[in-house]
């Protein structure tokens, strides 16, 4: 598979759990991966990818961290949109 | 500058001791975080309400930690405190600094927060307090530039830390810097992208003095220890008794008792010795360790949340810590994926240890039971049963029955 298009499947994935359960990291490894059954290597990667350019970003919440969609609050403070 | 009346917070600079709040004051002269952080304060005191909120999505991009959202509840009335975020800075090992260094540090900080600085946190990290959300990529930009790297905060692997160590220690049965610092270049990864379930603390010390409290206060407590006997030095405790009761203030205080002084001679039962370092830390030029150095290996301290404080528990009683430390690095990876597998959100290793169970734990990780693990007097977490011992008792327990002969 593509790398754009695991992205959009992980984003997808983040976009379902929006807003009902904070995801962590290894969540969205090991669902993604069960899903499209691929190494969870190669989710990991491609998430990571996503995170440093901002398509998605760690929360925190409680002493406990989430990975999540950004808000266009956090796009904006980040310089990502205008 | 809005100039607060602060009665309540006054009383925090009377007596002997250096108070926070004439920090505070000094900065406030200049800096109106500061200067809305003293009202801030006075404000919680007189109403005994904390208007801070905490967490939230402050970060620089691609890290996933050493930024603490803070907020106030009240931001309208204190503006300066309406975004005050804290800054972690990964501290250097054994928290040794140049005066260039923290001048470069706080000069940074001048320039974009507070001005006020917590050196050192509970977590080891150089802590910047109060600074605004949109200064956040700057001040990262500005620091790492110098060399410098955000510490950790959440989910995620702390900012190791150590004491002084061979730096200035004598008592240090192992490079505690050089150890935490390996260790913070091998795990990158786990400190600033948050993949646990909660939070996992590496804490060195050079010997039982444990002088960074990782005992009480580390998932993983890494404490120098020795294999060989304690030297004595007789001359020195012939010196040392004309100032002290040996046997009031060193023999009787022994843990385990196995030390016996009788006026002329001190006597020391090597084999019961906890390496406890009390009568070394007392009789410095009497007594000294030898043989072999290495460090216990404890795991499972915190503080309480889910379940109570714990302690750190023995797993392994003797290691060799010397560089590249390759034992100690694939021992840490099979833990975290012990604990990944086993614990629920929010649960620290020491909690999953209670509840899964010593054995399981050690099964997991490749570790032996050894009798130094045993954790209290009279239990013992290790006696379990496999299939095939109840497999084998049965068929024992059958054959006594068939042929009347008792076998004890």
């Amino acid at each position: 598979m593509e790398v754009a298009e695991l992205q959009d499947k992980i984003y997808a994935f983040c976009l379902a759990a929006k807003g009902k359960k904070k995801l962590k990291e290894k969540d969205i490894i090991k669902g993604v991966s069960a899903e499209l059954s691929l190494e969870p290597d190669e989710v990991k990667k491609a998430m990571r990818a996503m995170i440093d350019v901002g398509r998605l970003m760690y929360s925190y919440g409680g002493g406990a961290s989430s990975v999540e969609i950004p808000s266009e609050e956090y796009l904006r403070e980040k310089g990502l949109i205008k | 500058m809005k100039k607060y009346n602060t009665p309540l917070i006054d009383e925090l600079e009377k007596g002997p001791w250096p108070s926070f709040v004439t920090e505070m004051k000094k900065a406030a002269k200049t800096n109106e975080m500061s200067n809305d952080a003293l009202g801030h304060l006075e404000k919680c005191y007189s109403t005994k309400i904390g208007y801070w909120k905490h967490g939230g999505i402050v970060g620089v991009l691609g890290y996933g930690g050493g930024v603490i959202g803070r907020y106030s509840e009240i931001g309208e009335e204190f503006p300066g405190v309406a975004h005050f975020h804290t800054v972690r800075l990964n501290q250097p090992s054994g928290f040794f600094y140049t005066s260039k260094a923290l001048r470069e540090i706080c000069d940074i900080w001048d320039k974009y927060g507070s001005g006020l600085t917590n050196v050192h946190g509970s977590t080891g990290d150089l802590v910047l307090l109060g600074t605004k959300t949109d200064a956040l990529e700057a001040i990262f930009a500005e620091y790492s530039s110098r060399g410098w790297d955000l510490g950790s905060s959440g989910s995620a692997l702390r900012t190791p830390s150590c004491c002084v160590g061979p730096g200035r220690c004598e008592w240090t049965n192992y490079d505690t810097l050089g150890l935490t610092y390996a260790l913070t270049q091998e795990f990158q990864d786990e400190m600033h992208r948050p993949t646990f379930s909660y939070k996992f603390k590496i804490k060195s010390s050079g010997c039982a003095c444990d002088c960074v409290a990782a005992l009480a206060r580390a998932d993983m407590s890494i404490i120098g220890t020795w294999k060989g006997d304690i030297k004595i030095d007789q001359a020195e405790v012939k010196n040392y008794a004309k100032t002290m009761d040996i046997n009031k203030e060193i023999v009787n205080m022994c843990p385990t008792q196995c030390m016996d002084y009788d006026g002329k001679e001190l006597k020391i039962n090597n084999k019961e010795c906890s390496r406890c370092m009390h009568c070394i830390t007392r009789m410095t030029k009497a007594l000294k360790p030898s043989g072999e150095r290495g460090a216990t290996i404890c795991i499972g301290s915190k503080a309480p949340i889910v379940v109570g404080s714990l302690l750190s528990w023995v797993i392994i009683p003797f290691i060799k810590v010397e560089p590249p430390y390759t034992e100690l690095k694939d021992l840490i990876r099979k833990i975290w994926d012990w604990w990944d597998e086993n614990a629920k959100p929010r649960e620290r290793i020491g909690e999953v240890i209670e509840m899964k169970g010593m054995r399981s734990f050690l099964e997991a990780i490749g570790v032996k039971p050894m009798p130094q693990q045993i954790k209290e007097p009279r239990k013992d977490p290790f006696m379990f049963y496999t299939e095939d011992d109840i497999a084998a008792y049965k068929a024992k327990e059958a054959e006594e029955k068939k042929t009347g002969k008792y076998r004890f």
